[in-house]
């Protein structure tokens, strides 16, 4: 279309140079900010990882690598990467798939939806650091609502301490995580249920599909685009979190909950050692950043390729997609 | 007309603040948060002095403890540390070894040093220099509740482990919900908390310049706290309760003895004035022994007001008034001599259980990057609290971690 109408106006060839380079002249300013505000914490803490730090923050001379060589052969490292891995996949993987029946069932016509929704998205409002506080207590050894509930369900016969092993704190921590996860991941559901076009499924009735097929074929594709915006905003968000295992644990007992991110607090302001604590938060950048450029070109190329084969689902897809961004 | 002379009138009144401001000099202190009573006993001195000294402006800034540190750090990086800061002692090391405290050698005269109980100057002391000066000082003791051990039939508190042990089975034999000792397994002091044990066993944390926790004593200071957990003698699961939770606990009355310091007094005081306690020294193993801490007042050599701090130091913050109000109120041991002559201490034989540990106290050891070597043995405790691993090998392990981080310096 550009060339079609340069073509006909006749303009030469620097006229059109100009009004190519234009709007990248416009959003010269807004680039630079950007670059600036993004751009420089982030070769502020690599100069840091490359340099010895005191606890100050003063630069003390150049070390090369042995930052990062002194993170790996620390002995709590491999086990603080597996903790990151299982923690980021078991809360991303049960979120993403906890909250599909929530939504669906919400996206019903029902009555007191309106008030089942907001319920739903109350977690939300409460802060990480509330919540952790609040489930710390409920978790207590001794007076905790939790023990006390299965106690007078006749679950358990003697309190269990959830937070003091390994073998419960963590787990216990993860289902939490799911569950201040999800009122984010129905939202961005629904916002795409919302925005589906009702004659396909008028259509599958008339057809005489069944619920699963229709959930299948239908829903689910459509979803899709959504379902990975989910994915890569929770995995961010998961990978990076902090306060709720902090408020519960601290990685105690033993590290046995601590992940990247608390460890890192740890080396960088109990330690003092800012200078590796740069170098793990670099290669904590570096993993999520090879992260969301990979998945951001699988899921890409999938919906390019479903767009080509089924054509209208998929644009309607991403016009809803950008829909739920910008609400 | 009149328009230009408001104007000029607000620029003069403007210009004069500035000038003023100018010529007042400031003085920022930051302080960490005690109890409620923190912000009022600074802000008493703070009035003491500017009467003495109209011309000072001096700004008091409480902290929490658990921020502390951190906002200090930054500060520093920043390059706005404040003038004065109320820090743990074991800080001054890093301090000190980054030429950030300022020596207080030329400023201190032999009169004014000598308001203080010696001991309590030491842990300040680094390479002969006195780098701040002690404002707070505690020392840990037994307590015992005296209803749950006399329902034991026991009448006196235990002066040995083995005494400990013998006792906190007749208390456990006293019912289902009551805990013979208790034992905390979880987050700050948690070392501490073992480190009673491991002094009265004759050991040391650091030994000729390599860690001593691994040592015959620190095996078998581990290994009793262990065997307390088999027999059932503590809370169950210990690393699920940090130091608060415990001491809830003794409140509650649910716990035979519990070694703390001299604010659960203040706590009992308020939360449960029906307790009927005792307070005793540390059990005795090979050796008597107890931690002590101070926290120190010190001026940033970065300072440009660094006479005034002096002056708000020796006049207002150690002047025998607000150094007697201070204790009082947060509930510490006197660090002055004029303190420990009042009444208030000398009559008190609960607090007198801890000032006659002091001569077996030990400090933590003045090195450099000493939370890591805590959170290293923190590591090996829960290890062992847990099951996870036995004494000697957990102890041996963290023990040759704190080398590495030793050999660093």
């Amino acid at each position: 279309m550009h060339d079609a109408s340069a073509v006909q106006s006749g303009v030469t060839s620097s006229e059109r140079l100009g009004r190519r380079a234009a709007p990248y002249i416009l959003i010269l300013p807004s680039i630079i900010l950007a670059f600036w505000i993004i751009g420089y914490p982030i070769w502020d803490v690599a100069n840091m990882s490359l340099h010895a730090v005191n606890r100050f923050g003063q630069l003390k001379g150049f070390a090369g690598f042995d930052n990062f060589s002194h993170l790996v052969t620390e002995p709590i490292f491999a086990g603080c990467l597996f903790r990151t891995l299982i923690w980021t996949v078991s809360v991303v993987g049960g979120t993403v798939i906890l909250s599909m029946p929530i939504a669906l069932i919400l996206n019903e016509n029902f009555g007191g939806r309106r008030i089942a929704r907001i319920i739903i998205m109350l977690p939300w409002a409460v802060s990480l650091t509330m919540s952790g506080i609040v489930w710390r207590w409920a978790l207590d050894g001794q007076s905790g609502m939790v023990n006390a509930t299965l106690f007078n369900l006749g679950i358990i016969h003697r309190p269990i301490a959830w937070l003091a092993t390994a073998g419960t704190a963590f787990p216990v921590e993860i289902a939490i995580g799911i569950l201040v996860s999800i009122p984010f991941t129905v939202t961005v559901y629904l916002g795409g249920l919302a925005s589906f076009p009702v004659e396909i499924f008028e259509a599958a009735k008339i057809d005489g599909a069944s619920p699963w097929q229709e959930w299948r074929y239908l829903t689910l594709p459509l979803l899709r685009p959504f379902i990975n915006i989910a994915l890569v905003l929770n995995t961010i968000y998961v990978f990076n979190s902090f306060p709720l295992i902090w408020v519960m644990t601290q990685g105690d007992p033993a590290n046995s909950t601590d992940i990247f991110v608390t460890w890192l607090y740890k080396l960088a302001f109990r330690y003092g050692k800012l200078d590796v604590a740069a170098a793990l938060s670099l290669v904590m950048f570096l993993i999520l950043l090879s992260f969301t450029i990979a998945y951001s070109t699988l899921a890409m190329r999938d919906e390019e390729e479903s767009s080509k084969s089924t054509g209208a689902p998929g644009s309607a897809g991403a016009g809803a997609q950008t829909g739920a961004i910008s609400t | 007309m009149r328009k230009g002379l408001r104007i000029l009138l607000g620029v003069g009144i403007l210009a004069s603040a500035i000038v003023s401001a100018e010529a007042k000099p400031q003085l920022r202190v930051v302080v960490a948060y005690y109890s409620a009573a923190t912000q009022g006993i600074f802000e008493g001195m703070v009035k003491d002095f500017t009467a003495a000294h109209p011309d000072a402006d001096i700004k008091v800034e409480v902290v929490n403890w658990d921020n502390l540190q951190q906002r200090l750090t930054t500060d520093i990086a920043g390059g706005t540390a404040p003038d004065i800061a109320l820090i743990g002692t074991r800080w001054l090391v890093d301090f000190v070894k980054n030429d950030i405290a300022e020596p207080l050698d030329s400023y201190i005269t032999p009169d004014f040093k000598a308001r203080f109980i010696e001991s309590f100057l030491t842990p300040s002391t680094i390479n002969g220099k006195l780098y701040g000066l002690p404002v707070a000082a505690s020392a840990r003791a037994m307590y015992f509740n005296r209803e749950l051990l006399t329902k034991a039939g026991i009448k006196d508190p235990p002066e040995n482990w083995d005494g400990l042990v013998a006792d906190a089975k007749k208390i456990k034999a006293v019912g289902n919900d009551v805990y013979g000792f208790a034992l905390q397994g979880k987050e700050i002091e948690t070392d501490a908390y073992w480190y009673y044990s491991l002094w009265t066993h004759g050991g040391e944390l650091i030994d000729n310049g390599k860690s001593g926790i691994a040592s015959k004593g620190g095996v078998e200071a581990l290994t009793l706290y262990r065997s307390l957990i088999d027999q059932g003698l503590t809370e169950p699961d210990p690393t699920g309760y940090n130091r608060q939770d415990v001491e809830r606990l003794f409140k509650q009355g649910r716990i035979g003895m519990i070694l703390t310091g001299p604010w659960l007094r203040g706590q009992i005081k308020t939360d449960a004035p029906n307790l009927n306690y005792g307070i005793a020294p540390i059990p005795a193993g090979s050796a008597k022994a107890t931690y002590g801490v101070t926290d120190t007042l010190m001026v940033f050599k970065s300072s440009q007001q660094k006479k005034l701090a002096w002056q708000f130091l020796t006049e207002a913050a150690f002047s025998p008034k607000w150094r007697i109000e201070f204790t009082t109120k947060e509930g510490f041991l006197p660090v002055t001599k004029v303190e420990a002559e009042q009444p208030q201490f000398t009559n008190d034989p609960q607090l007198k259980a801890f000032t006659d540990m002091l001569p077996y106290a030990h400090f933590a050891p003045p090195i450099p990057n000493w939370e890591q070597m805590a959170d290293a043995t923190i590591r090996a405790l829960q290890k062992v609290y847990t099951g996870e691993a036995k004494p000697e090998a957990a102890l041996k392990e963290a023990a040759s971690s704190i080398d590495s981080i030793l050999q660093q310096q």
